[in-house]
């Protein structure tokens, strides 16, 4: 009898041995696991591919030095097309069959607004997604955290800054007819209403437009000195190009959606000149420190791609992923990341990213932009964050 | 006894995949899919009524769908139970189908395919421009199901509510197919003079075609509304109009059980594609669009193999 005992107190401290170190989903001894749904194949694809590659290398660097506390992290991406019904399915997949602790840079709002809920009521982290929209960080939730910086804060701004400055007094704005156009839209008009100006016309396209020449026709019959762009690359690049077939040498600002690579690579001579609000700059290595020199030739090396905004975007979202996992120690829970992030403070580092600054009471980690020109066929950062 | 065979033959297919696929994906996971299925097989409903019975070209049926989700999502959104409000969502689809259908008196074949299209760009249009009732291209949010204080938030609770809605809407569809009314359907869709000839109406037939075929959109879009928590109009654009299409077409557009199998295939093998990619090595694993490339082969596939969609007649 005594025999037998000792034999199942024995392998009951194995069990417990062997067991997790933390019972939270997602977490084993071994691993950590995070999802992502993401747009690798629609409309927004071309920031879906380089946000997970940059995510990738990230974790591959932090596996490479032996992990979290010893725990790799495996990054599980699912690719929803922007569209929330395949989101929907994919978020379940995540939270049910891969065990995902925690979902970063999930993409799109559409996709974002029907995954959210399944995501939190899971338990699950719901970190940094694609949307502009408040519900990803208001009302305060205990899992939800945002860190791009909202279009209205950081246009309203921005609007302000350049009219002020450089004292236009005309300002019109061309936007895409959604959500993000809506946000920029209300930025705009609140920084023309803070200088007692007003928007001199508007106009609107809808997503995938490729032909602005009405829209810009009508902007310069309003005789417009600045017209803000809430636009992607494609749409900024036709809208440039449009203006300067006509003649017409107006200023324009592009939201951060159009502050990219592809926008002077695309566009070539046209868009010389256009001013656009960085979030975080693009990582060229012709100036770059060292620091930022070595990290293109490693994305390069790893994946045959040269890297750009959304690459540093997706490196960004995984390093402030893995700093609060580390700083949260062994114990690792939805709980125990979450009360930590609330702690974090992110200094601005060799990307030139802002500080990003977490509390118990504000779970949107960053509210500022920075403007830039593009000059000589390359953005040129010309002023700090903006208050 | 012979009632319950049949029942059981068409069935048991249906059992054997839900048998397999919650052991092998996880319950929730499994359900959830199987929600989506089932509301997309309603909306497959009415692209088998206007297209396979009564041989209408409708390429946008997508919009009664929508018609369907923001009734339902205004309407609750203001109050209303969603038991309640379902009802006026199928009637805002069934009177969507009544409209797309007018030009059908004066137009045929692929010009009033092109009708139809107009009428879902413009509803589209509607619904992006009406900000106050429908906040716009923002989307609106919309609340979990329930009736009289139960609540539809687990996935089982959610698949069995489809299921309820997709069993009424087959047993109407069946009642119709074998009524008078299913009759002057095909009539219409084998030859119109000749159904004319006979005392048929082409008209009026083309339209209870799309009324039935609006209702089952609405029913749908209804259902989508409380299970994706959250619409916008982009949603409901053309690609989903021609994903209900090809759905009727890979099931078998002819028979109401093509809506079943063609949504297995639309909205069950890009997800089984997703999980049998987590499984390739390397590199394949995250190569851009690869679910779209291997789904796109899928269909190729079963349209070569079964021209008449899967629960057609086999060649």
């Amino acid at each position: 009898m005594k025999t037998l005992r000792s034999f199942a107190l024995a392998a009951l401290s194995c069990l417990a041995l062997s067991a997790p170190v933390s019972a939270a989903p997602g977490v084993n001894a071994k691993e950590i696991v995070v999802g992502t749904v993401s747009d690798l194949s629609g409309p927004i694809a071309m920031l879906g591919v380089p946000v997970r590659d940059g995510m990738l290398m990230r974790f591959d660097e932090v596996n490479a030095g032996g992990g979290v506390h010893g725990r790799r992290i495996r990054l599980v991406v699912e690719d929803a097309g922007y569209d929330p019904k395949r989101a929907v399915l994919a978020a379940r997949k995540l939270v049910q069959r891969d065990q995902a602790f925690a979902f970063i840079a999930n993409m799109g709002t559409p996709v974002v607004m029907a995954t959210m809920p399944i995501i939190v009521d899971a338990g699950r982290l719901h970190l940094f997604p694609f949307s502009p929209h408040r519900a990803t960080y208001e009302p305060l939730h205990p899992l939800k955290f945002q860190n791009f910086a909202p279009y209205f804060d950081y246009m309203e701004a921005a609007t302000r800054h350049m009219v002020e400055q450089r004292g236009y007094a005309r300002t019109c704005l061309l936007y895409q007819d959604d959500d993000y156009g809506l946000e920029v839209m209300k930025g705009v008009e609140a920084a023309l209403a803070r200088l007692d100006r007003e928007l001199v016309e508007r106009t609107s396209y809808k997503r995938g437009a490729t032909d602005l020449s009405s829209q810009i026709a009508r902007l310069r019959a309003a005789r417009c000195d600045l017209v803000v762009l809430a636009t992607v690359v494609r749409e900024t690049v036709a809208a440039m190009a449009e203006a300067r077939k006509i003649g017409w040498e107006v200023d324009m600002l592009v939201t951060a959606s159009g502050y990219s690579a592809q926008t002077h690579e695309l566009g070539g001579a046209a868009v010389e000149g256009l001013y656009g609000v960085s979030v975080l700059p693009h990582p060229y290595v012709e100036g770059a420190n060292s620091q930022l020199a070595a990290w293109v030739e490693r994305y390069r090396a790893r994946f045959k791609a040269e890297p750009n905004v959304w690459s540093v975007m997706g490196y960004t979202l995984a390093d402030l992923f893995v700093r609060t996992a580390e700083a949260t120690g062994p114990e690792l829970t939805q709980e125990a990341f979450a009360r930590t992030l609330e702690r974090m403070q992110f200094s601005r580092d060799y990307f030139g990213s802002p500080s990003y600054r977490f509390t118990p009471e504000d779970h949107l980690g960053n509210r500022h932009g920075r403007l830039a020109q593009i000059r000589d066929g390359r953005w040129v950062l010309i002023s700090d964050y903006l208050e | 006894m012979s009632g319950l065979r049949t029942a059981w033959r068409h069935l048991w297919p249906w059992a054997l995949i839900l048998a397999l696929a919650v052991p092998a994906m996880g319950a929730d996971y499994a359900l959830g899919k199987a929600t989506l299925v089932i509301t997309y097989a309603i909306a497959g409903l009415g692209v088998v009524i206007v297209v396979g019975q009564a041989g209408q070209i409708a390429l946008g049926q997508a919009a009664l769908v929508a018609l369907g989700a923001y009734v339902q999502a205004v309407l609750v959104g203001h109050g209303l139970a969603p038991l309640l409000a379902m009802p006026l969502a199928i009637a805002a689809g069934a009177l969507g189908g009544a409209l797309a259908s007018l030009p059908a008196r004066r137009l045929g074949g692929l010009y009033f395919g092109m009708s139809t299209l107009a009428f879902a760009l413009i509803v589209e249009e509607v619904l992006a421009r009406w900000d106050s009732v429908t906040q716009g291209a923002a989307g609106m949010a919309v609340a979990g199901f329930s009736v009289f204080g139960w609540r539809a938030d687990a996935t089982l609770a959610q698949a069995l509510v489809s299921l309820g809605a997709l069993a009424a809407a087959l047993l109407l569809c069946a009642r119709l197919v074998d009524s008078r009314h299913g009759r002057a359907w095909r009539a219409v869709r084998d030859d119109e003079v000749a159904a004319a000839a006979c005392g048929v109406s082409p008209a009026a037939a083309k339209m209870q075609a799309f009324v039935v075929g609006g209702a089952l959109s609405g029913l749908a879009g209804a259902l989508y509304a409380h299970w994706i928590g959250f619409i916008s109009p982009e949603q409901f654009g053309l690609v989903f109009s021609f994903e209900l299409l090809m759905l009727a077409f890979i099931g078998g557009a002819r028979r109401l059980g093509g809506a079943l199998w063609g949504a297995l295939v639309i909205v069950a093998i890009p997800q089984l594609i997703a999980v049998l990619r987590d499984h390739l090595p390397g590199d394949w694993a995250r190569a851009a669009g690869l679910e779209l490339v291997l789904f796109g082969a899928v269909i190729v596939a079963v349209v070569l193999l079964r021209p008449s969609g899967i629960a057609g007649a086999r060649p």
